[in-house]
């Protein structure tokens, strides 16, 4: 006997096994009564899932609008996001570039040639700036890379990008290099935003990064330029 | 791909899938919670989860169908959360204005009024499972995950819905 529980779920092809399954196949072509039966079942049903649509409010509708407004203007897309993390490592390799760059009067004063190594730098400093290049080199390739790589893949590049960006930081710690070591660090909370989803927002962060690179790169440029007093770079 | 993926993340794009389908979303997560603000949560919770992910859709079917699922959830997650007793009246006052309107019938009004007499005598756990099998398509194992209990408990609760509708809708058999 086949009861009209197993009929419904022979219906829905869920919750039988595979003998239970051929046994009511079995029973319904042999027994046109049983198949009348499941007939009857399924209509049963189907009238019970007749209530008519309702629209939708437009209350509703407006507050659905307004709270996807709200949400995109609150949350930058990962494109801006990777815009505006891209403009910030730009604007921390200029300014490295610069810190880096020998003012005139150094160059003036200096031997050819003027490698760190030529002008008695012991060979740790000539690694370290080397190393300090080639990461940031390698950072910004990466980060070009994030924009077309898929969520799993864009976490590991800038995981990969944090866990070198902390090494460096570390290092320009040892080498003295306060700043530096400041504005690598300040790179970090941006990098994390592109992979957080829970962030309301990166925007702030990278507003107030990008203020005080500004202020850095002023203050570089002025211990650089021959015309004011050479002044220790006070960030 | 690139193409699909950069349309997705204009914001009037996703507006107009929401215009196109919202209605769909709504009455599915009404039939599962019975009442029209919890409804109304439950697709927003979906809608902005489906916006910050937006980048990961391939098209409008699969954000719809991605959409109206979650919606699902987060109604049934609603139901549970905040209202275990939910009203009722509201939603039906609703489902007989649709059947009122200029395209409703006398037959379609008598169906509804039965089907809301008949719905409202199934348990919470009685009518999400109805509705998400016979309505939705869900499997079982989907569903007991869904409301938190096991397979077993879930198909049980199918079969006294069941036989529930069968006897509240027996004017409505399938021949009339």
């Amino acid at each position: 006997m086949i009861s009209d529980d197993d009929l419904l779920l022979y219906y829905y092809r869920d919750g039988l096994d595979a003998t239970e399954r051929a046994r009511v196949a079995t029973a319904l072509a042999k027994q046109p009564e049983l198949a009348q039966r499941l007939h009857r079942l399924v209509a049963q049903l189907d009238t019970a899932a007749e209530l008519p649509d309702v629209p939708v409010p437009a209350h509703i509708q407006q507050r659905w609008q307004g709270a996807l407004m709200a949400r995109s203007r609150a949350r930058p897309s990962f494109r801006w996001q990777a815009l505006a993390a891209t403009v910030a490592l730009l604007a921390i390799l200029f300014t490295v570039w610069v810190s880096m760059k020998p003012a005139p009067e150094q160059i003036a004063d200096q031997p050819s040639p003027t490698s760190p190594q030529a002008a008695g730098a012991p060979p740790e400093t000539v690694a370290y700036e080397r190393g300090l290049r080639w990461h940031l080199a390698n950072t910004e390739q990466r980060l070009a890379k994030l924009d077309t790589a898929q969520p799993d893949e864009r976490a590991r590049l800038v995981e990969a990008i944090i866990e070198q960006n902390r090494m460096y930081a570390l290092a320009a710690d040892r080498a003295n290099e306060p700043q530096l070591a400041r504005v690598l660090r300040a790179f970090t909370p941006i990098l994390e935003s592109l992979t957080d989803e829970r962030r309301e927002t990166s925007a702030g962060d990278i507003a107030q990064l990008s203020f005080e690179l500004r202020v850095m790169q002023a203050r570089l440029k002025a211990a650089a330029d021959p015309s004011t007093p050479a002044q220790p770079i006070a960030l | 791909m690139l193409t699909s993926l950069k349309s997705w993340v204009r914001p009037d794009t996703f507006h107009a899938v929401l215009n196109e389908r919202s209605v769909r979303w709504y009455n599915a997560c009404l039939r599962i919670t019975r009442d029209a603000d919890l409804a109304a949560d439950a697709v927003q919770e979906a809608l902005l989860k489906a916006w910050d992910r937006r980048d990961e859709f391939r098209g409008k079917s699969e954000l719809d169908t991605w959409i109206h699922r979650i919606a699902l959830n987060s109604a049934i997650d609603l139901m549970r959360r905040r209202r275990p007793q939910a009203l009722e009246e509201s939603l039906d006052t609703e489902y007989l204005m649709a059947a009122n309107s200029p395209h409703g019938e006398y037959v379609q009004e008598a169906l509804s009024r039965d089907l809301i007499t008949a719905m409202q005598r199934l348990t919470t756990i009685e009518r999400q499972t109805f509705v998400l099998k016979h309505i939705e398509g869900w499997r079982l194992e989907e569903i007991a995950e869904s409301l938190q209990t096991n397979a077993n408990n879930t198909k049980q609760a199918l079969f006294r819905a069941v036989r529930k509708l069968r006897v509240d809708l027996h004017v409505w058999r399938g021949e009339s």
